[in-house]
Parts: structure tokens; C-alpha cells; sequence
């Protein structure tokens, strides 16, 4: 087969068009062969009604000889010069009852006596005018007693026959690209249509993902020679999903044990009397919590399908977060401030979610800007925004900062680079989008946008 | 003051047991729904510390039943920050505050407190933070022992945030309070309180500071040196 064609459609059709242009050939090959065998069998049986023809006008004469009357105009059709029709009779005696010309004459003379058979033979190059002849030797009853006849015609006689013939060729001819091409549309639409259900199947295989691995490909109406291989992937799938479940159960698993002993290590810590180092540890401490509430944040939104098909009051959602976050903005010299709407904003959502959310990005700003400044929450039409006064993000890394354990290089911040790559998340299974664009004169903005209700 | 701890990881009911003892509560120690309940129904405690993780049952389950049998202490919960929806069943169910895992033992400790000098609390009527004492009866302000006259007004913002030290004091709840006293509270009635009462402290020089959080509320804390 050839390799660089590796569309099936392509191949198929193309196939069936080598094969039908080659079935068509044969059929008029075919055809036209059998139509030049009848063509042959009429000149013959012309040739044979000639004889008899003649034979009918043979007759005996007062002296009891046999003599040819044919009428003026048949008379006149074998005398014409051009001897297109020759023929000679012989009476049973084997006398010579008439020859058209002298060469056929001659001939049935050298001739073995006609049987009642017909035989036919051919002739080239004969008489005067060196014409080739078709002709018929047979023996026929007549009012004169048995007769030999010779009879004979210039080939091609059948011209009639073989023009009709050629013409009828010619037609089909024509036809049969005609045909060639309507079979091929037909072919190719066929294929396209066969083929539907593993186009299906590939649009859903490329929904797949991360985030979306309880897909599987259509099995119903997969053409059976491709089904082995659609249940092969769906299987495949199978086990992957497994793996990646017991994957997200361990993160999520080992992020809940984590908290028990990080709760207990941190009550130990605050009971503590101690030194500089003390406070380091507590710190580091936080961290960890920090990390490990990410993680489980993390594990369960990869793990657990959200409801996000709740009324959530965005205004709502900002107060929370900014009334239970601004005693850790005081903590780090900062302060925090909520403006916009100041009616409830209602959407369709997740609060719980969208909490977590506002509270990584309020997290982000504070991580990443100077004491004394503001990081401004604030609620607009269906959006929330996180606002602050840092030294921005520049280009080159804005395409990365979304991503999991991702760090601005040479940037000291606690965080694990969690923060926003949670953000992201919460904001897809809300189909909500997130924008980060730069503050005049200088400062970040993140815009939670969501759908609309 | 009796506390009743009802958790089941040992470790972490220990030191809450230590801790808690340091500052002069006396804890006892619930691991299970069932030992809970009928801790519960046997002694008066005076608050009662509620993980909402059980082995035998809903931790909520033990809360509907104290309620039920017309147990009116105080109750804090325990919760996991992802579990939102238990946090929202919990103070449905009738607990009184909740403190999401991992904690920091201090504001444990501030929050049973500030539970038990709720009105019908047991600890008393006397409101402290920093150098600022204030008596919840008779209205009477200290700063470092000297007494500060403050208006009406100001006293109640003062003991919303001194009931919430530390932590965010919506304005909707300064305005709630603020509205049996005020003739005509507006919007910017609070803020006008807010700004005395801020003064006269400095002028008192008690080491509270009020910070305010645009859009929110107060939150009340200590100056830093």
C-alpha cells in the first residue's frame, strides 16, 4: 500500500476508483467483443439467405438444363462493376449453371463439392479489383436438384453493423468517466459516513484531560474492525483514571494527616518560652500549614466535583475574606481595604470556593508588596479584583505564574507557589476568567471575572 | 471553670487539656460522641471545646443533643477550613464560634474566653485587653487603673471590639448596637464614634489601637512597641 497516502478515506476512495475504472474497461471490452461476434454471425447468416436467395431463383429450361432468372433489379445489384456480392453456381452434374465473375468460376471449380452445411472462408486479395471477400460454399435444394453455391460478399459488408457498433462504443465510452465519477462521490460519501463514528471518537479523546478523565470514547456504532482498538483506549483509560484517583487520594490523604501533628507541633510551639529562634521556628511553622492547606486545596479540587450551581453574594464572599484576612495584613504592616458594590452581587457558584480564591490572591498581593501599602479588594459587576501597590509582574513571567510550585525568581515570599495556580483552577470550574494587568503607576490587578447569571 | 474537650486525637487533647489548665480552666476529656453525651448530660460545664470529627458519629449529632436537652453553654467548634459546609451546619446546630485547624493555642484560649463573658457567661463582667478594662454592668471604663469617661455610644463600640479583640468587627454590627442608643444613626455615625473613641483612648494612653478596614469594619489591637 502506498505509505505516503495515510488518510483511510483518501486510500479507500482512490482504490475503489482504480477498481471501477478498471471493471468499466472490462465491461465494454466485453461488451464490444460479443457486440463484433454478433456482428460476424449477421454477415454470415446474410451471406447464407443470399445463397438461398439465389437457389430460389434457379430454375430448369426446356432442354431440361438449370438456369439462373434473377429479376432485373437483383440481376442488376450483382452486375455492378464494383462486384461488391460474387457468387457461382454449380448444378449437380458439376456444371457450371453461373459465375458472376470468372474468377469465382475458376474457383468453385478447384472447390470439393458443397456440403448441405454451410462453410464460410474468407478471401483476400481476390478477383480484379483485389478485394478481400467473406463468402459461403454450401450445397442447396432447388427446382434444378441439389445446387453448390458459392457465394461471397467484399468484407466489411456488415459496415451497417459495425457503425452502429462503433457509435454505441463511442456512447459508453463517454459515459464511463461519467459513471467513474458519480460511483466515486458515491464511494466517498459512503467512507466519510462509515468513518463518522471514529470522528466522534476523536473529538471526545481530545476532551480528555487532567481535568476530565471520566470520558471515554464512544463505543456505540464504531465500525467493528476499528471497535477492538476504541475499547482497547477505553480500558487504557480505565486504568488510568484508577491510577490518577489513587494518586489524588494519597495528596489529599497525606495533606489531612499532615494536620493533626502540624495542629499539635503548633500548640507546642506557643507554649514554648524562648528566643529568636522560637519565633523563626513558628514561622516556618505557619508555613507548613500554609503549604499543607494549599495542598489539600489543591488534591480537592483536582479529586472533587464542585457544586457550583449555588447563589453566591460576592460582596458577601469579599467581606468574609477581607474581615477574617485583615488581622494577618495588620500583622505584616499592610492594610486592606474592600470597595465597589456595596449591594449584594449574586452569581452562580461555589462560596466556599470562591473564598478560597479571593483569599489566594489577597494572599498573593500581601506576599509580594511593601509594608505601609494597600491591597484593595473590590466587588464590581460579577467581578472580583485584587488590587495592590507591588512592583508588578513583568511580562516575561506573567504565562508561568499560574502554574503549580511556580516562583518568581530571585523573589523571597513564603508562599509554595500554590496560590494562584489554586486560583486557576476554582476559576475554571466556575468557567470564570482571570486577568492580571498592571496598575498606573505601578501595582498588579487580578479581575475574577464570572459568568454572568 | 469546667471545659469539656470533646476530641479523639489524644495528642491534641493533651496539650489542650495542659494548656487550658495553665490558665485556670479545669478540662475534661470526651474522645467519642457517646463519652460526650453523657459527660454532658452528668456535669455543668461551663464551655464545652467540639471537634467536628468523631469516630462514632457526627460531631454535630453531639451538638443537636446538648441543645436538646436544653444545655445552654457555650460551645466552640473545631473545624477543617475545607469543610465550609460543616462550619455553616455547626452554627446552624446552635455553636456559638468556630476555630479552623490548624489553630494557635492563644486564639483558642481568647475565644473560650470571650465566649464565657458573653452576657449569662460565666466569666464575669469585666472586659481586658492591653492596659484597657472595661465592666460590661457598670459601664465603667479603666486605662492602666485610671478611670476614662466615654459617652454612651462609644462605650458599646468599645465592648463590641473588646468582645471580638483581635479579630474583624463588622460595621453592620457597630451600627445593630449603636441603634437602640442613636436617635438617628446614619452612615456615617459610626465612623464619627469610632473617631472619639480613638482619640480618647490615645489621650488616655491606653496601648489599644482601632484599625480600620475600608469597606469592613474595626478590628481592635494591641499598639505594637
Amino acid at each position: 500500500m502506498n505509505r505516503r497516502i495515510r488518510s483511510l478515506q483518501l486510500r479507500l476512495t482512490i482504490e475503489l476508483a482504480a477498481l471501477f475504472f478498471l471493471a468499466s474497461c472490462l465491461a465494454i471490452a466485453g461488451l464490444i467483443y460479443s457486440a463484433s461476434l454478433t456482428a460476424g454471425s449477421l454477415a454470415d447468416r446474410e451471406l447464407a439467405l443470399r445463397a438461398e436467395d439465389l437457389a430460389g431463383h434457379v430454375s430448369l429450361d426446356e432442354a431440361g438444363k438449370p438456369r439462373l432468372e434473377l429479376p432485373p433489379g437483383l440481376r442488376q445489384a450483382y452486375d455492378t462493376s464494383a462486384q461488391q456480392s460474387v457468387f457461382a453456381i454449380l448444378d449437380r452434374d458439376g456444371r457450371l449453371v453461373e459465375a458472376s465473375t470468372p474468377e469465382l468460376a475458376a474457383m468453385i471449380a478447384r472447390s470439393p463439392p458443397a456440403d448441405s452445411e454451410p462453410s464460410y472462408f474468407q478471401l483476400s486479395n481476390f478477383g480484379p479489383l483485389a478485394r478481400d471477400y467473406s463468402g459461403v460454399s454450401v450445397r442447396l435444394d432447388s427446382a434444378a436438384g441439389p445446387l453448390s453455391m458459392l457465394v461471397a460478399q467484399v468484407s466489411g459488408g456488415g459496415q451497417l453493423v459495425h457503425s452502429i457498433l462503433r457509435e454505441f462504443v463511442f456512447d459508453i465510452a463517454w459515459y464511463v468517466p461519467a459513471f467513474v465519477a458519480v460511483a466515486l462521490l458515491l464511494a466517498a460519501y459512503s467512507v466519510r459516513r462509515s468513518l463518522r463514528p471514529l470522528r466522534t471518537a476523536s473529538a471526545q479523546a481530545s476532551a480528555i484531560g487532567p481535568g476530565s478523565i471520566a470520558l471515554r470514547l464512544p463505543e456505540a456504532d464504531v465500525p467493528t474492525e476499528a471497535l477492538p482498538l476504541v475499547i482497547a483506549v477505553n480500558r487504557a483509560l480505565d486504568r488510568l483514571e484508577e491510577g490518577f484517583t489513587i494518586q489524588r487520594r494519597f495528596t489529599a490523604n497525606a495533606a489531612h494527616e499532615l494536620r493533626t501533628p502540624l495542629t499539635i507541633i503548633t500548640a507546642r510551639l506557643d507554649s514554648l518560652e524562648g528566643n529568636g529562634q522560637l519565633f523563626a521556628l513558628r514561622e516556618e511553622v505557619g508555613r507548613m500549614n500554609r503549604l499543607v492547606e494549599q495542598l489539600l486545596c489543591v488534591a480537592r479540587l483536582d479529586s472533587v466535583a464542585l457544586d457550583v450551581f449555588s447563589p453566591v453574594d460576592l460582596r458577601q464572599v469579599a467581606e468574609e475574606v477581607v474581615g477574617s484576612m485583615a488581622h494577618l495584613a495588620l500583622a505584616c504592616d499592610r492594610t486592606i481595604a474592600l470597595t465597589g458594590a456595596e449591594h449584594p452581587v449574586l452569581i452562580t457558584g461555589n462560596a466556599a470556593a470562591i473564598e478560597d480564591a479571593l483569599r489566594n490572591l489577597v494572599e498573593n498581593a500581601l506576599a509580594h508588596t511593601a509594608p505601609g501599602t494597600e491591597v484593595i479588594v473590590d466587588v464590581g459587576g460579577g467581578t472580583l479584583s485584587v488590587l495592590d501597590n507591588g512592583p508588578g509582574i513583568p511580562a516575561h513571567d506573567r504565562p508561568h505564574i499560574f502554574d503549580r510550585f511556580w516562583r518568581a525568581k530571585g523573589v523571597r515570599t513564603a508562599g509554595a507557589g500554590l496560590g494562584l495556580a489554586i486560583v486557576v483552577e476554582i476559576a475554571r470550574v466556575h468557567g470564570a476568567s482571570i486577568d492580571v494587568s498592571d496598575r498606573s503607576p505601578h501595582g498588579t490587578r487580578f479581575d475574577l471575572r464570572f459568568r454572568p447569571v | 471553670m469546667r471545659l469539656l474537650i470533646i476530641e479523639d486525637e489524644d495528642r491534641l487533647s493533651g496539650i489542650l487539656k495542659s494548656k487550658l489548665g495553665d490558665v485556670g480552666f479545669t478540662v475534661d476529656i470526651a474522645r467519642s460522641a457517646a463519652d460526650a453525651g453523657a459527660a454532658l448530660e452528668l456535669i455543668n460545664y461551663d464551655a464545652a471545646v467540639l471537634d467536628l470529627g468523631l469516630p462514632d458519629g457526627d460531631g454535630l449529632a453531639v451538638l443537636a443533643a446538648a441543645r436538646r436537652i436544653g444545655k445552654a453553654l457555650p460551645i466552640l467548634i473545631l473545624t477543617a477550613r475545607d469543610a465550609v459546609e460543616d462550619r455553616v451546619a455547626g452554627l446552624n446546630a446552635g455553636a456559638d464560634d468556630y476555630l479552623t485547624k490548624p489553630f494557635a493555642m492563644t486564639e483558642l484560649i481568647a475565644r473560650i474566653k470571650a465566649l464565657l463573658r458573653r452576657p449569662g457567661g460565666v466569666l464575669g463582667i469585666t472586659l481586658e485587653a492591653g492596659n484597657v478594662s472595661l465592666d460590661t454592668v457598670g459601664r465603667e471604663l479603666t486605662v492602666a487603673g485610671i478611670p476614662v469617661r466615654l459617652s454612651r455610644q462609644e462605650l458599646a463600640v468599645l465592648e463590641q471590639m473588646m468582645r471580638r479583640f483581635g479579630r474583624i468587627v463588622p460595621k453592620a454590627v457597630l451600627e445593630e448596637k449603636l441603634y437602640g442608643i442613636d436617635e438617628e444613626p446614619d452612615s456615617n455615625t459610626i465612623p464619627v464614634h469610632v473617631h472619639h473613641l480613638r482619640r480618647q483612648l490615645e489621650a488616655a494612653n491606653a496601648d489599644l489601637a482601632i484599625h480600620t478596614v475600608r469597606g469592613v469594619g474595626y478590628i481592635l489591637s494591641e499598639t505594637k512597641e
